[in-house]
């Protein structure tokens, strides 16, 4: 029984540095095709993917993360050169501006900034973006260091962590929550589904993401995201990372709007 | 008036009760029954307080029988307490019986109803009064008879039947084992009178102390329904009828401790530590195992009939604590522990009767006594949630309700064990104060689930989402009843120096000084305050009060000697006084705080149901099931699951769980007794053979013992 204390005191702490330090370990993203100004034909490559999140445009290539399932189809094969390129960073959570809950998010990005109480609903999802919010709570990712805790009721919630497509049936429980919670508060859209409906909605059993029912202040991307990312959407919601624009805005390295 | 006049009034109003009660058409019975049981109850509760609060005392001779002594009553202030607690208990049920007794008209007798109340109320007052043990054991008799009928009361239900005789049999029973405690103590020449008994006391061997204790203190604790003789107690308070089981745990529960302090500490105190451990320890085992029963049981009126068993452990663990200080000569201590033991009786009969007549209140309207099937009624019944409420607190002794006082009483005596030489002992105190302690823990869980699932909350069935409020008659019976609770919660000093004149005789030494320190007076006069001692506590606001208040003072406080000025010290009065200012404070805070913010209403979180069904919501069982499986090796319950599969298998269609439980002392303790009378009965029986030579034989040889006997001895 004891040998656990024992194992645990050799081991030593490994919990990542990040916010601090920039994590480098291997495997902590699986990253995801980048986007930018390539040479070479990119049309098979928005032919490859299976959920229209490429997009081609005077050699621009533009990729919709909220759309993108990391699927890695459009990926080069082994030796082949001249496709979307894979980025292995793992900061992908990015601000949605919106004037309407402006107010919401402002409010817990100065009142929450160092406690920051945190209620996960499950609105459908496949339960990869559970698995990663799991992980969160573990010794390696460990978030309460940074003053996250999961709470289970809304009542206590400063955030609404919301995974999944949002389906018929979780609509109502996932607008109770948000409801049941006191100002100031904010909501995060973790995952492709709960971005955009990903492989799942829209549709008749699923909706296209939590953006159609409630204001979405953070989203995280990725399908699933990594944990580091999610921490990173977190740090962003209270106001510890700058807040990053959508990067599939208009703008340098990016272009969906312009691609349509 | 005097006390004669006001027994011989008290007994003509029974005894017009009963008349009334035949003469009258059968659906006025309950009524004339109130009226007539309340005058009774006024007349008996003057006499009481002439004996209880004046010097006047009364003893008279009945009649005299021939070769049995007289028959003698009196009324010495022991007596008078427990006369003017009967009287405070009957007038409120009598007064809750007039709407209540509705229920069964047409299907059982009123009329007979009225005539056992009435006869039963007597015979509880006739055995408080009784001077000798003929008497006595006669009104004992009478009333352990009267509480079967009435016990059995709705005699068509199967159940009643078997718990009825059962109550009957464990009565007899301690009524034997108290017949023959008095024949040993009579002995062989002496009179029965108690003033006999206890000059020739003094006489009375060792061995012989120990069987009498043993025998009356069982024999009355039946009554009380201390382990292992407490089977007949839950079923007993499940068959009767509401007002029944009130006036059973409020009335009928104090006539064992009567017996108790009668034979066991004022006829023949204990000359050893022995006997009073053997009351503290069952005691607090009767009190751990009571409440735990009481916590788990789902049903109302079982869960306070549990907790009777319960509280009557405490105030046998108060008693015990007594006899042992009194028997190591630590008088003051031991009219500490007597006081802490009366005190918890009588809040016991106050908080117990209001929680049964709430009870029985909740079943009138709503049909039903299960926990699980209630709920949501503090929006139908207020008041009666309130008054249950009061009881609640009370008897989950929280300050400043009058559970509290009393229980922090017998937990403080526990720890005066200090003071005593034996090891043994001592450990035996801090054991017993431990499982105390532990019990007013889990009394506290008893007692929300008990409110809670019953007041609050959604309705869990049809029933309890119909109910209505209940009539004032009724209301102003449990009204009465929570006003004393509260008063005897906040104003401890003053009803401490009555219970110290009532336990003075006893161990024969005043303990007011000990525990009601003089703060008013300020040490003028005899008290043994001392000055500097005094004023210290003035400074401290200890005599706040005094220029409208009469009396003592109002902080409870035992002195020690130099090294710890002050053993125990508690005010509920002032705690009270705070706790109002607090909450108004608390109030107005909320009211400036709240005033400047904008405040959303939003509905309870139900977890995002489509719609929240009552029975989604926590029940009575979920509640307590944390305390049933951490004292699972207690309940030791047997679980049969069954599980029912289609024909084509895999596929289950059905799972049943059964959970039996068997009582802890009926397991351990009266099982092996039962098995091994079986047993010695099969051996006997082998006798019978049914040839008819045998048993002329049998005849034959007993004839033969016989003349050798009367020839040789």
């Amino acid at each position: 029984m004891s040998g656990w204390v024992l194992k645990g005191l050799k081991t030593g702490i490994r919990t990542t540095l990040y916010p601090k330090v920039e994590e480098l370990a291997p495997g902590v993203s699986p990253g995801r095709p980048a986007g930018g100004r390539a040479a070479g034909n990119k049309k098979p490559a928005a032919e490859a993917c299976p959920v229209d999140a490429i997009a081609v445009r005077d050699k621009q290539v533009s990729v919709d993360y909220d759309r993108c399932i990391l699927c890695g189809r459009c990926l080069p094969p082994a030796g082949a050169s001249g496709l979307v390129k894979p980025a292995a960073d793992y900061e992908w959570a990015y601000k949605i501006p919106r004037d309407t809950v402006a107010a919401g998010g402002a409010g817990v990005t100065k009142t929450c900034s160092h406690s920051l109480h945190i209620k996960v609903v499950d609105g459908g999802a496949c339960n990869a973006c559970l698995s990663e919010v799991s992980q969160l709570t573990k010794p390696y990712y460990d978030m309460h260091r940074l003053g996250f805790f999961i709470t289970p009721t809304p009542r206590d919630a400063d955030l609404l962590l919301v995974v999944g497509p949002v389906t018929e049936h979780m609509k109502l429980p996932l607008k109770k929550a948000f409801e049941a919670m006191p100002e100031p508060k904010a909501v995060m859209a973790v995952g492709t589904c709960a971005l955009s409906g990903g492989i799942f909605g829209p549709g008749f059993a699923a909706g296209g993401g939590v953006k159609e029912f409630l204001p979405v202040d953070i989203a995280v991307p990725g399908c699933p995201p990594p944990p580091l990312a999610i921490i990173h959407g977190l740090l962003m919601a209270v106001g510890r990372k700058d807040p990053v624009p959508s990067p599939t805005s208009p703008g340098p390295g990016s272009g969906m709007e312009a691609a349509k | 008036m005097n006390i004669p006049i006001l027994l011989e009034l008290f007994l003509l109003s029974c005894a017009a009760g009963i008349l009334l009660a035949m003469a009258v058409p059968e659906r006025y019975a309950p009524a004339v029954l109130a009226w007539t049981a309340s005058i009774s109850s006024a007349v008996i509760l003057i006499a009481g307080g002439i004996g209880l609060f004046t010097n006047q005392s009364f003893h008279a001779e009945l009649w005299r029988i021939s070769s049995l002594g007289t028959l003698d009553i009196s009324m010495d202030r022991l007596s008078a307490l427990f006369v003017f607690m009967a009287g405070l208990i009957f007038l409120p049920v009598s007064v809750f019986s007039a709407r209540y007794m509705q229920r069964y008209s047409g299907r059982y007798s009123l009329r007979s109803f009225s005539v056992f109340y009435h006869l039963l109320f007597a015979a509880v007052v006739l055995l408080l009064i009784a001077a000798d043990a003929l008497s006595f054991l006669l009104a004992w008799e009478v009333m352990s008879i009267l509480c079967y009928l009435l016990i059995n009361y709705e005699h068509e239900k199967q159940d009643n039947t078997s718990s009825g005789l059962l109550t009957l049999v464990m009565g007899e029973a301690g009524f034997l084992a108290v017949v023959f405690g008095f024949l040993l103590l009579a002995g062989p020449t002496g009179g029965l009178d108690f003033a006999t008994l206890r000059l020739n006391a003094g006489a009375i061997g060792g061995a012989t102390r120990w069987v009498i204790f043993l025998l009356t203190f069982f024999g009355f604790g039946i009554k009380a329904g201390i382990i292992p003789v407490n089977t007949w107690l839950p079923k007993a308070y499940k068959a009767a009828p509401g007002n029944v089981a009130a006036i059973l745990s409020g009335v009928t529960l104090n006539l064992a401790v009567y017996g108790i302090i009668r034979v066991n500490a004022d006829i023949l105190p204990a000359l050893t530590a022995g006997p009073g451990i053997v009351a503290l320890i069952t005691g607090s085992l009767s009190a751990l195992i009571g409440i735990l029963y009481a916590t788990t049981e789902d049903d109302m009126q079982m869960m306070l009939a549990h907790s009777s068993i319960e509280n009557a452990g405490i105030i046998i663990a108060g008693l015990g604590a007594g006899m042992v200080f009194a028997a190591m000569h630590h008088p003051v201590l031991a009219g500490i522990a007597f006081i802490a033991s009366l005190y918890h009786m009588i809040n016991h009969s106050m908080f117990k009767t209001l929680l049964f007549l709430g009870s029985s209140g909740i079943e009138l309207k709503t049909g039903g006594r299960d926990m699980n099937r209630l709920g949501g009624l503090i929006r139908f019944m207020p008041w009666t949630a309130a008054f249950f409420l009061i009881g609640a607190l009370s008897i989950a002794a929280l300050p400043p309700f009058n559970g509290f006082v009393s229980e922090w009483l017998t937990l403080q005596t526990m720890l005066q064990s200090a003071s005593l030489q034996s090891i043994p002992v001592k450990i035996t105190f801090a054991l017993s104060g431990a499982a105390l302690a532990l019990t007013a823990g889990l009394a506290v869980t008893c007692f929300v689930k008990a409110f809670g699932m019953s007041f609050l909350g959604m309705g869990r069935s049809e029933s309890s989402r119909r109910a209505v409020e209940l009539p004032w008659s009724m209301r102003s019976a449990m009204l009465f009843l929570a006003l004393l609770c509260i008063v005897s919660g906040i104003l401890p000093t003053y009803i401490i120096p009555v219970l110290d004149r009532t336990v003075t005789p006893i161990v024969h030494e005043s303990a007011v000084d000990a525990l009601v320190p003089p703060f008013f007076t300020g040490g003028r006069g005899k008290e043994k305050l001392n000055k500097a001692f005094a004023a210290d506590f003035h400074k401290l606001g200890a005599q706040v009060g005094s220029d409208v208040l009469p009396g003592r003072g109002l902080v409870v406080l035992h002195q020690g000697g130099k090294r710890n000025p002050v053993v125990f010290a508690m005010s509920t009065s002032y705690t009270f006084v705070v706790l109002l200012l607090l909450l108004g404070a608390t109030m107005i805070m909320l009211k400036i705080v709240v005033r400047r913010q904008k405040v959303r209403y939003q509905p309870a979180w139900d977890g995002g149901v489509r719609k929240l069904l009552p029975g989604m919501t926590y029940s009575a069982t979920g509640f307590s099931n944390p305390v049933r499986v951490i004292f699972n090796t207690v309940f030791h319950p047997t679980v049969t699951i069954e599980t029912g599969e289609s024909p084509v298998g895999h596929f289950r269609t059905a799972i049943t769980m059964e959970r039996t439980e068997v009582h802890i002392t009926e397991r351990l303790a009266l099982k092996p007794v039962v098995a091994m009378l079986k047993a010695i009965s099969a051996r006997i029986a082998a006798m019978h053979s049914g040839s008819v030579n045998t048993y002329a034989m049998y005849v034959i040889i007993s004839l033969v013992m016989l003349l050798i006997g009367e020839r040789f001895f």
